[in-house]
């Protein structure tokens, strides 16, 4: 059969489905999507690949559940009276005082003890399935791509993995997703200025332009994108509001999105991946070690990018935090933590329901703990759902999360 | 039937799988060229197909090259024109006939971990990281530089259909001797020896979960994508009870870990097994005993093999690597039938192939995907490893290729790579793939040992004008010369007329050298097979 784009593809399978009378509601869905260009919030998925340790980061702070931490936890615990209260049950970690003015603007939040389907505490299996997002279904498929499945193709920058050549496996599947260190480097090595550039434009659309449409199509994207990226600040970027990003790898990735959200590179989806947090030894203490340092990282760079954003465009912005897993309640001999269950997801962002910490609390009694870890009760695809729905105009998730069921956490409001 | 799996692309919003889609899309077009075409369909005007021959040589022998290797090179050219399409191609299906020393003693002598046994390996998990590196960077270069090069090809064709996926935590002490006793050790025999291999190793055993399965508490990870991926496909009529049935069967086959032996072996663990009549698409055992478990187990695993399904599917499957993104549907029967009436063996699927008309009518029905096109620009430029063992530049040349996400055996899922155009469209990856051309053919990898271009690529006695040294070059390079838009787009590129001379200190013959030779190998005069 002859060459179809997948803009045709999908187009002529949606009319065919149609004449042909078979066409599910998920089929009308994506028809109704075809006529508008996506306005919903940019999503920024961070992933703290490595098992992030949740308990280190939001300390269960009520007399009873202190308790039951303290125990558990007797050389790696916050001391009580160093914690940043956040609501009578529970406190945050000082190192993260840099979000503090979001959490209490609103704009900053946190849902407890999320869990997968089934515990999972290999690093590889659990980061493909949390991805994948699909237990007990044989979909191959990343949930991002089948998140921009919905949507109308868009441009090249749609959905973007910043900081990384190679785009993480939520993007697995037939939309197109673009990956790159950062935007300096998203260039012709050949061209070294504007005049060269415009010689390498010239001759790459000249040569690729007249084949087939599965070698111009995507070589007309990349030259597209290449302009845009070529006008874009890249490493001469001056974030806006004094905001100072952490010189890191985390913070430099953060600020080529925003550079990303602040021009028309028509951004949907940005993921960024911020790694590191397999803390099986050496924790640290409360003001220094291991956790401090990644933690005044993360809370530095996502504080400066909502400061370099400003609260009108973060109105159209949603920050969310993924781990593979949580680590055990209990330290271990090592001052530091195993492979658990229930991890901690923060919250960024104008529409988001910030100040609270979401989802149901399970406890750390002895009873409470599944294998010695915080349950994660509070299934993240919810999570996810609940933002896609609210924020970035999902009117259906059955598609990218099936057999969700309909529990909502309240973390949003809609647009 | 039952190529959604391997496609990687069951639909996100509908049950109806993909091969279904491809049907109703050509009931789409049909119905929109009947006239009955709403705005939808106006929105998109159909794009003049242009025709993928027009950048291709006409050559059979060049074409049967593009698809059995890993890149074409003037050696090869030579060697297959004086030999003929039929001698050559039976030397490449009989891979020991080839003497290959050179790079077996390169990859011993680099690699020297990957000889190391099961246990050996599970012995040094602090270089189980660095052991899986190894067969990465093995795998590129063994493609690169080996003579068996149909042999290879097919190595990564099976590494991908039965996927273990390198750098999993369960598998950095077998995924090793997956890749020698199970992939190539079969690549070229029987599939039933093969898929038998690989559900007695402990690399497919863990990373499909069948090493923790048991009777109480099953695990149907592997019992599921052993019929759906590895043999009869998710069409083939199987029922979820089925499927379950399948899991129950395959208890037992395990791996000796947290146990006595701890060495990392295989294991059949009766006190795992399952025990009780059993039935799946027809084949049936009392299963009476733990005891004899295994061979029911094996039993099941060949009886899927020699199914019509798993005839077909394999078919469809080395016909989409090999032929079209979609299949000629009669040749993939045919292939079918040979596989059956050889008892799984592979090469006559293979000869009926290669033999076939629809394959010699398929020039320029597949695209270069980013590992290929790497190596085949590897290969035409004749860039070897350095003589620093240490730093010889292959790992470099891994990351190239890992950048466009396409770095061997390393797709995490346990489909395998997709092996079809629609899916390497990244705007990314091609950015990625441009600067590699230039990076390999400018020799920024220093580690490499690139030959100098003008020498290599270009005769003594430079062509006497641009226009001439761009049709040069392109000679060389993609074995024809470029039609005229496009050896004008080059003129363009270096400021210079098709009548302008060269001379030894032209700019084009000098530091422009490798702009022009990376410009060609971005064309889809390089990209499209």
């Amino acid at each position: 059969m002859p060459a179809i784009s997948r803009r045709n593809f999908l187009k002529a399978t949606g009319l065919a489905s149609i004449v042909a009378g078979i066409a599910g509601e998920d089929m009308f869905t994506r028809m109704a999507f075809a006529a508008t260009p996506y306005a919903g919030d940019v999503l920024v998925v961070l992933s703290l690949r490595g098992g992030f340790d949740g308990l280190s980061a939001i300390v269960p702070a009520a007399a009873a559940d202190y308790g039951d931490y303290a125990t558990l936890r007797p050389n790696i615990k916050i001391p009580s009276g160093q914690l940043i209260q956040l609501t009578p049950q529970f406190g945050m970690h000082p190192a993260m005082a840099p979000l503090k003015p979001f959490w209490d603007a609103q704009t900053f939040g946190v849902v407890h003890a999320v869990g997968m389907a089934q515990p999972n505490r290999s690093h590889f299996d659990a980061m493909e399935e949390m991805e994948r997002a699909a237990p007990g279904s044989s979909l191959r498929t990343g949930w991002i791509d089948r998140v921009l499945g919905l949507r109308e193709p868009g441009t090249a920058f749609q959905a973007t993995q910043m900081g990384s050549n190679t785009a993480a496996s939520a993007f697995l599947g037939p939309s197109p997703e673009l990956a790159m260190y950062d935007i300096e480097s998203f260039s012709l090595e050949g061209a070294w200025d504007d005049v060269e550039r415009a010689k390498w434009d010239a001759a790459l659309r000249a040569l690729n332009g007249d084949a087939p449409d599965a070698v111009s199509a995507p070589s007309t994207t990349a030259l597209d994108a290449i302009a845009t990226a070529a006008a874009l600040p890249g490493d001469g970027y001056v974030p806006a509001h004094s905001a100072v990003y952490p010189a890191t790898g985390l913070g430099d990735a953060l600020s080529n999105i925003a550079q990303l959200i602040k021009n028309p590179t028509g951004l949907q989806v940005a993921a960024v991946d911020y790694g590191d947090w397999d803390m099986h030894v050496d924790l640290g203490a409360v003001d220094t070690g291991w956790m401090f340092d990644k933690l005044t990282e993360l809370s530095g760079a996502l504080s400066a990018f909502a400061t370099d954003l400003g609260a009108t465009a973060m109105n159209k912005v949603t920050v969310v935090t993924l781990t593979e897993f949580g680590r055990r309640a209990e330290e271990n001999g090592s001052g530091g933590v195993d492979h658990g269950y229930g991890q901690a997801v923060f919250l960024m962002g104008g529409g988001i329901k910030g100040g609270q910490v979401h989802g149901a609390w399970p406890g750390l009694a002895p009873a409470d703990l599944i294998d010695g870890d915080l349950n994660g009760v509070n299934d993240y695809r919810l999570v996810l759902a609940e933002l896609l729905e609210k924020r970035c105009e999902a009117t259906s998730v059955s598609g990218i999360f099936p057999g969700i069921d309909a529990t909502r956490f309240n973390i949003a409001t809609q647009a | 039937m039952g190529d959604e799996g391997d496609r990687g692309l069951v639909s996100p919003t509908s049950t109806m799988p993909r091969r279904s889609f491809v049907r109703n899309a050509v009931v789409g077009s049909a119905i929109a060229s009947a006239g009955i075409g709403s705005t939808l369909l106006q929105s998109t005007p159909a794009r003049a197909a242009s025709d993928p021959t027009s950048f291709l040589p006409g050559a059979d022998d060049l074409h049967v090259l593009r698809r059995a290797t890993w890149g074409p090179t003037p050696e090869l050219h030579k060697q297959i024109g004086t030999m003929g399409i039929d001698r050559w191609l039976n030397q490449q299906l009989a891979p020991s006939t080839i003497d290959d020393h050179a790079c077996s003693a390169l990859i011993s002598e680099r690699f020297p971990r990957l000889a190391w046994t099961l246990p050996q390996a599970y012995n040094h998990q602090d270089a189980g990281w660095q052991l899986m590196f190894d067969l990465g960077v093995a795998a590129l270069a063994r493609a690169a530089l080996s003579k068996r090069q149909l042999f290879e090809v097919l190595v990564d064709f099976w590494s991908n259909h039965l996927n273990v996926a390198n750098f999993g935590d369960s598998v950095w002490w077998s995924r090793h001797d997956y890749d020698r006793s199970v992939i190539r050790r079969h690549a070229l025999g029987k599939f039933s020896d093969m898929l038998a291999a690989s559900a007695t190793h402990p690399a497919m055993l863990t990373y499909l979960n069948n090493a923790e399965s048991t009777k109480d508490d099953p695990n149907e990870n592997y019992g599921r994508e052993l019929l759906e991926l590895h043999t009869v496909g998710v069409d083939a009529g199987y029922t979820e009870d089925e499927m379950r049935t399948s899991a129950l069967i395959l208890t037992g086959l395990g791996v000796h870990w947290y146990d006595e032996v701890d060495d990392g072996t295989f294991f059949y663990n009766k006190g795992n097994h399952y025990t009780g009549p059993v039935q799946v698409l027809g084949w049936s055992s009392s299963n009476g005993s733990a005891k004899n478990g295994k061979a029911v187990a094996l039993n099941y695993v060949d009886y899927l093999a020699h199914h019509p399904a798993t005839a077909h599917r394999i078919s469809y499957k080395l016909c989409q690597r090999f032929v079209a993104d979609e299949p000629p549907a009669a040749l993939v029967d045919a292939m079918a039938s040979a596989y059956l009436a050889h008892d799984t063996a592979i090469v006559p699927v293979l000869r009926t192939m290669f033999g076939s008309d629809a394959f010699r009518q398929s020039k320029g029905a597949k695209v270069v995907r980013p590992m290929q096109d790497v190596l085949a620009t590897v290969r035409i430029l004749g860039i070897k490893p350095g003589t620093d063992k240490k730093d010889d530049g292959l790992d470099g040349l891994y990351w190239h290729v890992e950048s466009m996400s396409d770095a061997p055996l390393t797709w995490v899922q346990p489909n395998g790579y997709p092996d079809y155009a629609d899916a390497w469209r990244s705007a990314g990856g091609t950015l990625n793939r441009w600067n590699t051309h230039l990076s390999l053919a400018a020799g920024w990898n220093h580690d490499l040992k690139t030959p100098n271009l003008r020498r290599n690529l270009l005769p003594d006695t430079l062509p006497k004008d641009h226009g001439a040294l761009i049709q040069a070059l392109a000679k060389r390079l993609v074995f024809r010369t470029l039609a005229t838009p496009h050896r004008d787009a080059l003129l363009a590129f270096l400021g210079r007329a098709a009548t302008d001379p060269i001379s030894p200190s032209s700019e084009a013959v000098g530091w422009r050298l490798s702009y022009l030779v990376a410009l060609i190998l971005d064309s889809p005069y390089h990209g499209i097979r």
